[in-house]
């Protein structure tokens, strides 16, 4: 049986995380294609994968967890939203803007967005959902895995995870601090 | 960043490897450890001017348009914008007053350490501040002149504009800005009033905003051009001298001591001092005595008025010190890395900061009074003294690099060699040349370096790129010091790069004024606070011709700015009608209406406008067309 690796996913450390949205602006940037002040002198208005978001004293930057069982990818309709190569993609050519993936997504990271620069006129309104893609388009262009949000994070509160070595540390020091305890109830 | 090379100072490129292996961080280690930069910053729309902030404007428009008070992102940028240039106003007119309130202690006999070494400069002065000095006693003239330099930060009355601002520009430019409401008519109250007018809660009119940042910039350009004045008045004006410049001007058997920061009254005296004490140096094994060298304008300022040499431009003013040779770095103001002190820490070298409102942790300070100069020089002398006796040799690296570099070609120094060609009229050679277009045009080069921009790189291609199109081509500041560090400062690269007209108005006025040789391509005029030496010239040839500024094909590059200082003087460029490039991304993006009013509503207003371009291949190009849209508009 082919062993399934689980999926990569972006984390970030509310500890260290200062709610300054650098990790926006590089997810938006990293989605149009241009730099920052070309972007802005053209005034095109881009859209952030992710979001700061901030409860009570924390301040957390929220996007795409990559979930295995993802609702989004269940639940929609067209088959725009599926797994593959270890990440939940989307193909925004499928989306027809439906909403049921932002319905049951737990972290309400996907938003139906219009691209406004797009001014034709439509029949429709042409709104697509957006969710981070681990940067997927520019892994394709540059041949490395980099995630815009994890390089613009000042404070390094960011990190892109792997799941399996994520969970390998998290044993140890669970280990580590089970064998403390035992060691020590014996002296 | 990686990919980018980091200089083309081939001394630079020399030491940097072994800085590496030796663990010692500089400047562009840590703008690396900086990327990605803050984009909200960038852009110029964040604001921290009252504590209900920060707030950020989002640039595309999903989240917030306006701060907590409603401010939105054009009045953010401008307050911003106005900020800095106040900022570098202040810098620059406190270096004026320091200098202004120093001549007049030297007319009242209270600084024995100066003299007036310029009587005809301080006396032409006098007159075009109209203070009749005819027949009286040249210390009462220093006094009057002190006095009303002085005036010019304590006016009260808003309808009298500076004496140094009105006197010095065309009658038809004054008109245009006492039309507009920017000229400034005191230093300090113009930075007062827009440090006030940019409190929360006040002018939020972006344009408005704007308006004051000329008035503010104006102050900078009334402060230097007092500053320059009086400092060659003090120090005599500078006429070409032939020196050198890069890191190899260190020398290993003698008393190095760097002279860095902004200031001439302090290095003057040290320079005096130093010659001196060159017998102790020797008696303390230095077989070559005591070593000067200069880094940034402090650097320039003893450059061109006393031919020492120039060891390194601001970005590489780390470097220095990471050649183990130098003995001692005496500051003063500005520009100066605070990192200077850690590194200093790994070798022998005492870094002395000199003045109160400037000190460095980790820094010996010495302090410098005017009346007591003799006495401060004396001790930093001794104290670099004791630590050459310290000197590790084995750390010593001086890389073997080193240019001659022509300097010293104050306004009075270019008239001076003109009229060698034409004594009645100095000022006909050059027009002629223009007009006939042997010269297309004057580029004036100004400003820092930053890590942005691979160092020195965008100033030698610019330089290049006009020489060839027969542009003449002035620098002050660290632009002064890329060119001379990389050999443009000699008659040989005019052989090399300039157009043939070009090379042959060079060598014409060269050999007229006895250099065996063409001028070199590229003119030091001075340090960055001199920058009004190429107005004088402009002036002159702007009165002569019988048009304004705007109307000139001269034009302005600050290629790799990166000082409140290089805000300031580029807007004050804009205000007097240059066409005004800068090879870095202002943060101004942020809004629309900003950046369109300096690029573009500017020209209307005031015949003057920035040109933004990054590429330096392509701001050549913009340059030219802006000198060939002059000389369109002139019907030559």
């Amino acid at each position: 049986m082919v062993r399934v690796k689980e999926n990569f996913f972006i984390y970030a450390d509310p500890r260290k995380c200062l709610g300054c949205k650098n990790c926006e602006l590089a997810c938006a940037i990293a989605h149009a294609d241009c730099d920052l002040q070309t972007a802005v002198t053209k005034g095109l208005q881009l859209q952030p994968r992710n979001l700061v978001v901030q409860v009570d004293d924390m301040v957390m930057p929220i996007q795409c967890r990559q979930c295995e069982d993802a609702p989004c990818a269940l639940a929609c309709p067209t088959g725009a939203i599926y797994q593959e190569d270890g990440f939940v993609k989307i193909n925004e050519g499928n989306c027809i803007g439906c909403k049921v993936c932002t319905m049951v997504c737990p972290f309400g990271a996907i938003s139906i967005t219009k691209d406004i620069n797009d001014n034709s006129n439509y029949r429709t309104k042409k709104a697509k959902a957006r969710k981070c893609d681990l940067c997927f388009s520019r892994i394709q262009d540059n041949n490395e895995v980099s995630c815009a949000c994890v390089e613009a994070c000042p404070t390094k509160a960011i990190m892109l995870v792997d799941y399996e070595s994520y969970r390998k540390k998290l044993i140890e020091e669970r280990g580590k601090e089970l064998v403390r305890a035992h060691t020590k109830t014996k002296v | 960043m990686s990919k980018m090379n980091k200089t083309i100072d081939p001394a630079v490129n020399y030491l940097l490897p072994l800085a590496k292996k030796a663990g010692l961080e500089t400047a562009w280690d840590r703008y690396e450890a900086m990327q990605p930069q803050c984009g909200f910053g960038e852009l110029g729309i964040c604001c921290r001017i009252c504590w209900k902030g920060p707030c950020r404007i989002d640039p595309f428009g999903n989240g917030p348009q306006r701060g907590v008070c409603g401010a939105d992102a054009h009045t953010i940028v401008a307050r911003n914008l106005s900020r800095m240039i106040v900022a570098g106003a202040a810098a620059h007119s406190e270096h004026g007053r320091h200098v202004a309130l120093t001549l007049l202690e030297v007319g009242e006999g209270h600084a024995p350490a100066y003299q007036i070494k310029d009587e005809q400069k301080l006396r032409d002065i006098a007159e075009k501040l109209n203070l009749s000095p005819a027949g009286k006693d040249i210390k009462q003239v220093a006094k009057e002149v002190a006095l009303a330099s002085l005036e010019d930060f304590s006016r009260q009355k808003h309808s009298i504009p500076c004496n140094w601002a009105k006197e010095t520009m065309s009658a038809e430019r004054v008109d245009k800005l006492a039309k507009l409401g920017v000229m400034p008519h005191n230093i300090d109250a113009v930075i007062t009033e827009i440090m006030g007018r940019t409190h929360v809660g006040c002018d939020a009119d972006a344009v408005n905003v704007l308006l004051g940042g000329l008035k503010g910039a104006l102050a900078d350009y009334t402060g230097m051009y007092l500053s320059t004045e009086l400092s060659d008045v003090l120090f005599g004006t500078p006429e070409p001298v032939v020196t050198a410049a890069n890191l190899g001007v260190l020398k290993k058997d003698a008393v190095n001591i760097a002279v860095h920061g902004h200031n001439p009254l302090l290095s003057e005296i040290i320079c005096d001092v130093a010659l001196k004490m060159n017998e102790e140096a020797k008696k303390a094994g230095a077989k070559e005595g005591i070593n000067i060298v200069g880094i940034c304008c402090t650097g320039n300022e003893v450059m061109m008025r006393r031919g020492i040499p120039l060891a390194t431009n601001y970005l590489s003013q780390e470097l220095a010190i990471i050649t183990g040779a130098v003995d001692a770095m005496v500051v003063d103001v500005q520009c100066i890395m605070p990192a200077i002190t850690s590194l200093a820490e790994c070798f022998h070298t005492q870094v002395i900061t000199t003045m109160r409102e400037n000190k460095i942790t980790g820094a010996t300070h010495i302090e410098f009074h005017e009346d007591s100069a003799f006495d401060s020089a004396k001790k930093i002398v001794e104290v670099a003294i004791d630590a050459f006796k310290r000197r590790d040799n084995r750390k010593v690296n001086i890389p073997d690099y080193k240019q001659t570099a022509i300097a010293g070609f104050s306004a009075e120094a270019i008239m001076a060699a003109l009229s060698k060609v034409n004594a009645k009229d100095p000022l006909k050679p050059l027009i002629d040349n223009i007009v006939n277009g042997n010269i297309q045009g004057i580029a004036l080069f100004a400003g820092c370096n930053n890590p942005q921009v691979t160092q020195d790189n965008n100033f030698i291609t610019i330089a290049k790129e006009l020489a060839k199109n027969n542009v003449l081509m002035l620098a002050t500041g660290c632009g002064a010091g890329a060119f001379a560090k990389n050999g443009l400062m000699t008659q040989e690269a005019t052989e090399a790069y300039a157009g043939d007209s070009l090379k042959a108005v060079l060598t014409a006025i060269g050999k007229a004024a006895g250099f065996n040789g063409p001028l070199p391509l590229v003119l030091h005029m001075g340090s960055c606070v001199d920058n009004t030496r190429a107005v004088k010239v402009a002036v002159a040839v702007a009165d002569n011709l019988g048009v304004d500024l705007d109307k000139l094909p001269v034009v302005a590059s600050a290629p790799e700015a990166m000082a409140e200082k290089a805000v300031a003087i580029g807007t004050w460029a804009v205000a007097l009608g240059l066409p005004t490039h800068i090879g870095i991304v202002p943060q101004i993006m942020g809004s629309s209406v900003v950046a369109e009013f300096l690029t573009e509503k500017a020209k209307d207003l005031l015949g003057g406008y920035f040109i933004v371009e990054t590429d330096p291949e392509k701001a050549a190009d913009q340059l030219f067309t802006a000198i060939k849209e002059r000389r369109k508009g002139l019907g030559i």
